[in-house]
């Protein structure tokens, strides 16, 4: 009897020290997910006026909109190239990485810099190298015969590759983080017994590095997927010409003429799109 | 033939390395170089700064008085956006725009300063609600858990996007957008918020390493559950502790989405995300001072960073990945 009631009190406690954790993602987190989707069958009123309820109409609308379908294309091809491209990099840098070199801790300490360094920071810098004619990179390729009058950053057909190109500048010491961590952890001796067996460099890479670091690659590619999806900070600082979805739904909601619902019915149709692949990335990539 | 090979390997491998370094702080040296130029010698080009000065620093910093030649052409521009309205009212607005203007052309300091009490606050909250969350995590058995902790690390699917408009209308309704003031107040709790997921999973990483052994040796000498956790968890995880506060320090300070979305029309509130884009919007030929605004808003970051990295072990590593 005793011993139960202590589990019991044991229990208690327990849900005393997370309770008001779990009050605030409540609150905050899961109630907001599902008022956006109650919202968007609303016209939403941004004055005291009740929101007007319109059924079907934000979706219908948006999905006859062109501009929606080219945001919604500019995001899965923004997606697709950063994470390609962070994982490529940050594979590659994991590679050199994973050697003893003197001035490791330095070039160490400087992959850092990149992720670290406040985002409205660097954006700056980045926006100065590249303005036109003046700034030092479009300077320096003009002698590689690159017209230096190029505005990449305002033009709405180069942004999506500048904004593409510092996203996975920012990111990759992430991925390169968690790849040499795992690196770090292949056990040797499954080279050494791949070196007796005669195996070149490249061979042992695609046997024994690649497939040891499976998981950890499909993982940090789910994340970064996910993440860079939703990413609307890096993009909209960046460039306000790259319009990926999640800056589409902030004009839509915050600029000009609010159209709250139309941008709720947008963020819904987001949010079912990456639960579903989601779910389907897990099942077949990861095999959970 | 062996030599030759391992000498070649060794030209690609540092000439890799190089690359490697100038891709990263080619940005950055751009950065540090501008902001130790005049707002005028922005654009001579070459890296070292011929005429360099700390000019700009003095005047973000308060301790030299700016020259603002940009401040008639802005007083067009302002005279252009209220000209739709009534003309007593134009007058009212402009004196009081001016008044505010010529006192503080680039209000950075204030900026730091909110962001600072802001990230500072909410980081600490997120904290300590951490430390008790993670702690009956990763020690006490109870019905739920599971879910909860499942429930926790769904969180991190969940972007700001997504929340952005039902979170706006939540606050609206409840009444906390009006003044400047409410509208930090509710950037404050969101910020809480989006930082306890990370704090909570790296937390309870960090204390599952704990051994139970101490624990019990305390309870049986009489301390109750929360003398451990005040008396020996929070000692015995200090580095992890400092770690997880920076962190959510990091994502509160970063933080442009909501702060654009709440305290926009409230400019005394402004964080440094918020200022530096809108001062940058707004006007022309400052980046020295941008690029001065810039390393000021890193630096202290970077430095708390660098300082806790040799705490970033894998496990931390693996949890501080929440954006």
């Amino acid at each position: 009897m005793s011993v139960i009631s202590l589990r019991e009190k044991e229990a208690r406690f327990g849900w005393k020290l997370v309770l008001p954790t779990v009050i605030l993602i409540s609150l905050l987190i899961l109630y907001p997910v599902i008022y956006n989707i109650y919202l968007s069958f609303f016209e939403v009123s941004i004055s005291d006026a009740p929101n007007k309820f319109v059924g079907l109409k934000n979706y219908s609308e948006i999905l006859k909109d062109i501009s929606f379908w080219k945001s919604f294309g500019i995001t899965i091809l923004f997606t697709f190239t950063t994470v390609l491209g962070s994982i490529l990099l940050g594979l590659g840098v994991a590679l050199l990485m994973n050697r003893e070199f003197p001035g490791r801790n330095i070039v160490r300490a400087l992959l850092l810099l990149p992720y670290v360094t406040p985002l409205i920071a660097i954006v700056f810098a980045w926006r100065y190298i590249f303005l036109p004619i003046d700034g030092p990179l479009m300077q320096f390729l003009a002698n590689f015969g690159m017209n230096p009058g190029n505005d990449f950053v305002n033009n709405p057909n180069n942004a999506f590759w500048v904004v593409s190109v510092f996203n996975i500048w920012r990111n990759f010491p992430f991925v390169y983080l968690m790849i040499l961590s795992r690196l770090q952890s292949i056990p040797t001796d499954y080279y050494e017994a791949a070196e007796i067996d005669g195996a070149s460099d490249w061979q042992k890479f695609l046997h024994i590095t690649l497939p040891e670091l499976y998981f950890v690659i499909a993982s940090v590619a789910l994340l970064r997927g996910i993440w860079n999806f939703y990413k609307f900070d890096e993009v909209y600082l960046m460039s306000k010409f790259a319009n990926t979805l999640p800056v589409y739904i902030y004009e839509k909601a915050f600029s000009g003429i609010p159209e709250q619902g139309v941008a709720a019915a947008i963020a819904t149709i987001l949010f079912v799109i990456m639960i579903s692949l989601i779910g389907l990335y897990v099942k077949k990539v990861l095999k959970w | 033939m062996v030599k030759k090979k391992s000498f070649i390997r060794s030209f690609i491998f540092w000439t890799l390395i190089a690359i490697l370094v100038v891709f990263i702080t080619y940005p950055f040296a751009w950065m540090i170089s501008v902001s130790f130029r005049y707002d005028t010698d922005a654009f001579e080009p070459g890296i070292i700064p011929e005429r360099p000065t700390l000019d700009t620093y003095a005047i973000l910093l308060g301790f030299k008085k700016s020259v603002r030649e940009e401040l008639s052409n802005e007083q067009q521009q302002l005279l252009d956006l209220v000209k739709s309205l009534p003309e007593e009212q134009q007058k009212a607005v402009l004196e009081q725009i001016e008044s505010q203007r010529k006192k503080e052309s680039f209000p950075f300091l204030r900026f730091f300063r909110n962001s600072l009490i802001l990230a500072g606050l909410s980081a600490l909250v997120s904290l300590i609600l951490s430390i008790f969350g993670a702690y009956a995590f990763s020690r006490i058995d109870f019905k739920g858990r599971g879910i909860i902790q499942r429930g926790v690390l769904i969180v991190y699917l969940f972007g700001g996007t997504i929340l952005a408009v039902p979170l706006y209308q939540i606050f609206v309704k409840i009444g906390l957008t009006s003044t400047g003031f409410s509208s930090a107040i509710a950037l404050f709790i969101i910020y809480i918020v989006q930082t306890i997921p990370v704090s909570l999973y790296m937390l309870g990483n960090y204390f599952r390493t704990i051994p139970k052994s101490i624990e019990e040796a305390a309870i049986i000498d009489g301390s109750s559950r929360m003398g451990v956790i005040t008396k020996i968890i929070i000692p015995l995880s200090l580095p992890a502790i400092i770690t997880v506060y920076i962190y959510a320090f990091m994502i509160a300070w970063n933080e442009f989405l909501f702060a654009s979305i709440f305290v926009r029309p409230f400019p005394e509130f402004y964080t440094l995300p918020l200022g530096l884009n809108e001062i940058f919007n707004s006007e022309h030929a400052i980046w020295a001072k941008m690029m001065a605004a810039s390393v000021v808003t890193a630096v202290p970051v970077v430095v708390m960073f660098m300082m806790m990295e040799k705490y970033l072990t894998g496990g931390l590593t693996a949890g501080g990945v929440k954006e």
